[in-house]
């Protein structure tokens, strides 16, 4: 079989999620199918909502930039940013260093 | 005599024959120029394929250079042979597909990328130069000559990373991956030399067979194993890797991505074919299992926060060979729990079927990722996400692509990259229940640092400073479009990649006798 | 012929060669650690590709040993190895071509960044 894998566990076979795939989509276009078709076109319907505002004309002005998506994350994962960004210093002594030090941490674990 | 015999030559002579013509090729214009690289990389690329099929068999290709005859591996009644031989088996095959493959796309890509910008006659050399180290890193059945072929490869990389040398960020990242990878190839010559001093051989079959565990063995192990972990960007030796692949142009970066696999080739190779009296203990597949959970886990922490997308996806590279690391030292620890005559326990041999499966995934998605991005810079002039907004409509091929790309590095079935990982997974719960649970919080951050790639690049409202964006040109949109097909053949087929090419790697690679006797012959 | 070939001196003076190796490679790696200046840096790689090709060298010596040229020997028939030689000389076009690009590199750095400090040449960080 072509799209059949054996992992000495399972199996894994794409046609099935391909399948699956297929008939969700099936469901979600019937969901869709259920809303409403009554709307009136180019009215006020039809505009974005913004927190009743204008809605500003560049769409750099509405859009989160990516470097604040996860901000909470980082924030919540603080101290181990502090400890990485510093390891990450951009000097090429202190990468060169570090990779001293790992060949030697690397020697002593096979040595020993 | 048959000109199939000679494959192995050709393989690395046609890049090398390349680099080479290119100043006169380049003299008749710049159609001439064009057709003269894409020929001569579509002629590596069908040498490439036609050594994969010979190796489908699960036969190894041995080639005597300078000899007088190219099969004669041990010539006048020598016991260890002397010259230069290349042996190319199944494992060796598997990534001489991958780099061909890139190499190609990478080139189909940088003929439209590179036009506006001037230097073209080196930037050709310098690829060809790299391809010929990365294959001939693969190929090579000799230390030293590895050696070389990574030194070739590595200093054609160092110019490209350079390319742009009117960009202080360029000339940086290029010097920085300099100095540490000079001192790692020196003390990977120290090794070499060592291991010639010990034994007066250089040839990695012969080495296999003589070889014994010894101080000298293990320090020279030790050495091997953190150079090339280096070259391949295991993780706290990876400082370079973020900064040259962003740095570098993407259609270097897409190739560069390749030949840090084929420096994984020297690792495993090392570890798996040469060094078994010393890796027996397990004390190294856990050095390699520790490599790659630490690679992993920090390599995917640094990308979720960053926000410059080819520096993001030096990150993810970072913790994706952390999978193939960890695969593979899995491997290594099931192959020195087994019986001593090469049969190896179930969740190894899955574990080194999905290391592989993980190497020619990442190969090809890896570098549709860093086309797209080097076409998103090319149509927007920025590599700053922040900047970036609603291209999905102006740039559709592109979004499809990457949408591709990113699902497949994240794992989400049914892509490619969930098969790979889902056996990594698998077979490292034999080992530790930890080591899966690691990666897979990889993979739900890379998942979740994607998802933020795209919406901020392809989705959202528009933004009026890139209103006058266009799609790339389709030259570019080709070589993106090669590696989307390949990734998805991936996907399809995983069980037809599986018996031709991955089954055969791990057995050749499991095979140690049959590397030693296509050298040494029957011993 | 096989019986004439000596194994390398185990005494002090066959070692202390490579007692000097080690202390140059020391050196090397001493300047490439800490000094702040890029062509102090570079000469710290200079150096250590130097010692690993005087290392290679030793590697191949064998004590009396003639030139490894089978007619220009004479009458003694114990040589020196000729494959570390072939070795060295590889390693030394390699290393040519390294430091020539990495003084080229330097040059450039210079030029955009007016400083050699490596401390300062830190943009890409993070």
């Amino acid at each position: 079989m072509w799209n059949q894998l054996d992992t000495g566990f399972g199996h894994w076979n794409v046609f099935v999620w391909l399948c699956f795939f297929v008939i969700v989509s099936g469901f979600v276009l019937w969901v869709r199918s259920l809303g409403r078709m009554d709307y009136k076109r180019n009215t006020d319907q039809d505009e974005i909502y913004w927190s009743g505002n204008e809605v500003p004309d560049d769409g750099a002005k509405i859009s989160v930039p990516a470097s604040s998506s996860y901000w909470g994350f980082r924030v919540a994962m603080e101290p181990l940013y502090a400890v990485l960004d510093k390891f990450h210093s951009g000097n090429a002594s202190d990468y060169a260093g570090y990779f001293v030090v790992t060949v030697a941490l690397i020697g002593l674990l096979v040595l020993f | 005599m048959n000109w199939h015999d000679h494959l192995p030559a050709f393989l690395v002579m046609i890049p090398l024959l390349g680099a080479f013509l290119t100043p006169f090729a380049a003299s008749f214009g710049k159609t001439a120029r064009n057709a003269f690289f894409m020929l001569f990389m579509a002629l590596t690329l069908v040498v490439g394929m036609l050594l994969c099929t010979a190796t489908f068999d699960g036969g190894v290709l041995v080639y005597v250079m300078g000899g007088e005859n190219f099969s004669l591996t041990l010539p006048s009644g020598m016991s260890y042979p002397v010259r230069i031989l290349f042996e190319i088996d199944a494992f060796g095959s598997l990534l001489i597909f991958c780099i061909s493959f890139a190499a190609f796309a990478g080139a189909l890509f940088s003929i439209q990328y590179m036009d506006r910008f001037s230097g073209w006659k080196r930037f050709m050399s310098l690829y060809f130069l790299m391809t010929t180290g990365a294959l001939g890193m693969s190929a090579t059945g000799d230390l030293f000559n590895f050696f070389v072929f990574v030194e070739i490869s590595s200093i054609a990389s160092f110019g490209l990373v350079a390319f742009w040398r009117d960009k202080p960020e360029s000339l940086e990242a290029s010097f920085k991956y300099m100095l540490i990878s000079q001192v790692a190839a020196m003390l990977l010559l120290i090794a070499i030399g060592s291991l010639y001093g010990k034994y007066n051989a250089l040839n990695m079959g012969a080495l296999s067979s003589m070889l014994r565990s010894g101080t000298l063995e293990r320090v020279s192990l030790a050495l091997i194993l953190s150079v090339l972990a280096f070259k391949c960007g295991a993780f706290p030796m990876h400082t370079w890797m973020p900064d040259a692949y962003a740095e570098a142009p993407s259609g270097v970066t897409c190739l560069l991505v390749t030949v840090s696999q084929a420096s994984f080739y020297g690792l495993i190779r090392v570890c798996y074919t040469i060094f078994p009296a010393v890796t027996q203990g397990g004390t190294v597949g856990w050095i390699l299992i520790a490599l790659g959970c630490m690679s992993m886990f920090f390599g995917v922490m640094m990308a979720v926060v960053q926000h410059e997308i080819k520096r993001l996806m030096g990150y993810h590279s970072i913790s994706q060979v952390g999978y193939m690391l960890l695969a593979m030292g899995v491997g290594l620890l099931a192959l020195s729990d087994g019986n001593s005559n090469g049969t190896v326990a179930a969740y190894g041999l899955t574990a080194m079927k999905g290391g592989l499966f993980h190497v020619v995934n990442y190969s090809f998605y890896k570098g549709l990722l860093f086309l797209c991005a080097g076409a998103l810079y090319y149509a927007t002039g920025t590599r700053d996400l922040d900047k970036m907004g609603g291209l999905a409509r102006s740039m559709p091929w592109t979004a499809g692509m990457f949408a591709v790309a990113a699902a497949a590095i994240s794992g989400l079935p049914p892509f490619n990259g969930f098969v790979s990982k889902w056996m990594i997974y698998e077979s490292s719960f034999a080992v530790h229940p930890l080591l899966p649970a690691v990666a897979m919080i990889t993979s739900v951050l890379t998942l979740a640092s994607f998802a933020k790639v795209f919406q901020a690049a392809f989705l959202g409202p528009s933004k009026a400073k890139l209103v006058a964006v266009r799609e790339v040109p389709y030259g570019m949109l080709a070589g993106m479009a090669i590696l989307t097909v390949m990734t998805l053949l991936l996907t399809l087929f995983p069980g037809w990649f599986m018996d031709n090419f991955f089954e055969n790697a791990a057995r050749a690679l499991l095979d140690r006798q049959g590397y030693i006797r296509a050298v040494l012959g029957g011993m | 012929m096989t019986d004439t070939i000596v194994d390398t001196p185990s005494d002090f003076a066959g070692n202390a060669a490579y007692v000097l190796v080690a202390f140059l490679v020391i050196m090397a790696l001493y300047s490439i650690l800490t000094q702040k200046n890029l062509i102090k840096i570079c000469i710290g790689i200079a150096v250590l590709g130097s010692s690993v090709n005087f290392f290679l060298v030793l590697l191949g010596y064998r004590q009396g040993g003639g030139i490894p040229v089978y007619y220009l020997a004479g009458a003694k028939k114990t040589m020196v190895l000729p494959t570390p030689q072939c070795l060295t000389l590889t390693a030394i076009v390699i290393a040519l071509a390294t430091t020539a690009l990495m003084l080229s590199l330097v040059i450039l750095i210079h030029k955009h960044y007016g400083t050699l400090n490596v401390d300062e040449i830190r943009r890409l960080r993070g």
